[in-house]
């Protein structure tokens, strides 16, 4: 009979669980805090154990699981009719309940009002809801985001991927040197999951050559990447091509965290590269010359990189850029200061641009009811002048 | 003059002989309009100086009550491509004007930022209906006017005004509105207005919005609340060695301020010579300043290519050269 070995090997305690020690410890202080916060989120790449840190949990807990994963409709009317109740009645069976919504990121389109649900949810829940994703940084993630706890999941190394396969190999009675288990490993990423199954597949095949360079593609995550470029030394000229994410947005990563990892000399290098990077764009964009798309790419990969004299370790805090977030609500804020400018302009012979300047300097003459009455200001403008004060 | 209660409005001057300083230009203007046909003109001058004033003058000369159908004003920082050419100024110029004058007028305020391509359209524009339409354009820099406009054009070059003048025109309106205004407050006006009248004048009211009895105490408060924060307080964390301080503030001014690139690069280059800072790293930061404004003309984001020159006050501020 064919067993899936992912299934049959999956960490049923927090001790099967190799190398997430550190988000083992920090989901048990959840549990053990509830209802301090009342979600957890983990997230991290692919294969490194989200599901079954979340399953181990409630086995060693003594819970019942509600699952809920990317194959359940999860639009609103789903949520209210299955997870609301799950998530205040007690359990008929267990001690305790875990309410588990497996592969959050997969909240889509179709499931029309899904997170916002999932956010009432989370106000009114007598149990602790444990949520998985790949990459917590997307924008829907936001409103849960703030209400949970965060765990991330590291890739496992090489070396403990390795020792996993060669278990499991042996009670499988597959025999293999250890080259076979390496080579396997290495062609993983870190991904354990992508490692058993590739193990399974490959093991009756006599002569098996693993092509290390064939790899899965794997969503490298942000964090991963700016890790890399401002800690290591290297080239990196395809480190982009392993995420989703455009050229421009990676970019705007980069500009935010220039400062949080480099300083002095390597800040200005840094910079330098920035802003040719940026230069070269400015250029792909004014005279369509895609070609040109080669030299931002470099700047914001080897020129970033190379801007340090020696790599560096420890550990940095990457943010998420706030410089767009920032002129939005500026922009927002402000849209109601460009149309009382735009009349006062019209009026007074002058640029919107000369108004918005003097704004503060004009204030107590757009106060002027008489001013206002001829300027022919809205309420809400009014309203809004006289809340600058 | 205009009824309303913003007094740049209240008391702008509709008649020649209203005007305050710039008087050579205000005697040859006039001579042109007696003659009823003017060229076209270009205004050079600092900003509140008199140049839109003098325009309306003209045309109302010319047309009288008509003015406003044979008259189009537009801004052109705030509608600088080449549509607003091709559409507004075209649609305008091409029908014939109303009453006995043979053309009309199109005022083209702060010419100066229209786009090249707006402007080489403007210079077809300007032959084309020569006819029909006669242009007055603004700026503050005649150098930034294309060469071929510039001499299609008569220019006239405003100047800013002198202390007497400020005063003067103070001590009208100050007059009709019944304030009461002590002599060290105006100096402190003169002071605050730089020579640019329609400063004085907002200055003037938002003062007597508090008080009707002006000193200078009072001017110099209201001056400095409406007085944008300075580039320096940027460049002066980013000296010390702050440069996420400095980079924050840099967007607050940019967004707060309502200030473009364009003007936080000048007056950075203004700046870099009052800093505490060896002569031989000014040189250098100078040299990196051109660059950035190079660049932003190119069309290169300019908040990236401003923190990259910050980036370079951080060396600087530790006496390296960069």
């Amino acid at each position: 009979m064919y067993e899936n070995l992912v299934e049959k090997y999956r960490a049923k305690s927090y001790s099967e669980l190799i190398g997430q020690d550190k988000a083992i410890a920090e989901v048990q202080q959840f549990l053990k805090e509830f209802p301090k916060k009342k979600a957890l989120i983990l997230h991290g790449p692919a294969g490194t154990g989200k599901t079954s840190l979340a399953w181990a949990a409630a086995i060693e807990n003594n819970s019942e699981v509600l699952e809920l994963n990317a194959s359940d409709l999860r639009n609103r009317a789903k949520l209210e009719q299955i997870v609301r109740p799950a998530s205040i009645q007690k359990s008929l069976f267990k001690q305790s309940k875990i309410i588990l919504m497996d592969e959050a990121d997969g909240i889509t389109g179709t499931d029309i009002g899904g997170i916002p649900e999932l956010e009432r949810i989370i106000e009114i829940t007598r149990f602790p809801i444990i949520m998985t994703c790949n990459d917590v940084w997307q924008s829907k993630l936001a409103p849960l985001r703030s209400k949970s706890k965060l765990v991330e999941m590291k890739s496992l190394d090489t070396i403990k991927i390795t020792e996993i396969l060669r278990r499991i190999a042996e009670k499988e009675n597959i025999n293999r040197d250890i080259n076979f288990f390496t080579k396997i490993a290495i062609k993983s990423q870190g991904d354990l999951r992508a490692a058993i199954n590739d193990l399974q597949s490959y093991a009756n095949e006599e002569n098996l050559f693993v092509d290390t360079s064939e790899k899965r593609d794997v969503e490298e995550n942000i964090f991963i990447i700016l890790r890399k470029l401002f800690k290591e030394r290297n080239d990196f000229l395809d480190l982009f091509d392993s995420t989703k994410m455009s050229l421009d947005e990676i970019f705007l990563w980069i500009e935010e965290n220039i400062p949080n990892e480099y300083k002095n000399e390597a800040l200005v290098k840094a910079y330098y590269a920035l802003g040719k990077a940026d230069v070269f764009r400015g250029r792909v964009y004014q005279n369509q010359s895609w070609r040109f798309l080669v030299y931002q790419n470099i700047f914001q990969s080897a020129g970033i990189s190379y801007a340090k004299p020696s790599p560096t370790y420890g550990f940095t805090k990457y943010e998420a850029p706030k410089r767009v977030l920032k002129i939005w609500l500026h922009n927002q804020k402000t849209a109601k200061k460009k149309t009382i400018a735009k009349k006062y302009a019209k009026f007074v012979h002058c640029s919107v641009k000369r108004i918005m300047r003097d704004f503060d300097l004009l204030k107590p003459i757009m106060n002027n009811p008489e001013v206002q009455k001829q300027l022919n200001f809205s309420e809400d403008e009014i309203e809004f002048l006289k809340s600058q004060n | 003059m205009v009824h309303s209660e913003i007094w740049t409005e209240k008391y702008r001057p509709s008649k020649f002989e209203d005007l305050v300083g710039q008087q050579e230009i205000v005697r040859r203007t006039k001579s042109l309009v007696q003659a009823l046909n003017i060229p076209h003109l270009l205004f050079a001058g600092p900003a509140g100086t008199g140049k839109s004033t003098l325009a309306l003058i003209i045309v109302k000369e010319l047309f009288g009550d008509s003015w406003k159908e044979n008259y189009l004003e537009l801004n052109a920082s705030d509608e600088r491509g080449i549509d607003v050419i091709r559409q507004k100024v075209k649609d305008f110029a091409r029908t014939k004007a109303i009453k006995d004058v043979p053309f009309k007028v199109i005022f083209l305020d702060e010419a100066d930022a229209l786009t090249r391509e707006a402007q080489q359209a403007l210079r077809r524009t300007m032959e084309n209906f020569t006819n029909t339409c006669r242009f007055i354009l603004s700026c503050n820099y005649s150098s930034r006017i294309l060469e071929p406009i510039q001499s299609r054009c008569v220019i006239f070059r405003f100047k800013l005004l002198e202390k007497k003048d400020i005063s003067e025109i103070v001590r009208r309106v100050a007059k009709a509105e019944g304030l009461t205004i002590s002599s060290d407050a105006y100096d402190a006006i003169y002071e605050a207005s730089e020579g640019d009248c329609r400063r004085a004048i907002n200055l003037l009211q938002a003062t007597a919005s508090v008080s009707l009895d002006i000193n200078a105490e009072m001017i110099n408060m209201i001056a400095a609340s409406g007085k944008p924060i300075g580039i320096r307080v940027v460049l002066d964390y980013a000296l010390a060695g702050d440069f996420i301080n400095a980079r924050n503030k840099l967007l607050d001014v940019m967004l707060k301020e309502s200030i473009s690139g364009n003007d936080v690069i000048k007056a950075i280059q203004k700046e870099i010579w009052n800093l505490p800072i060896e002569p031989d790293i000014k040189v250098k930061l100078t040299e990196k300043t051109g660059e950035v404004e190079f660049r932003m003309i190119e069309g290169s984001d300019e908040f990236v290519q401003l923190q990259s020159l910050l980036a370079s006050f951080v060396l600087a501020g530790q006496g390296k050269v960069v």
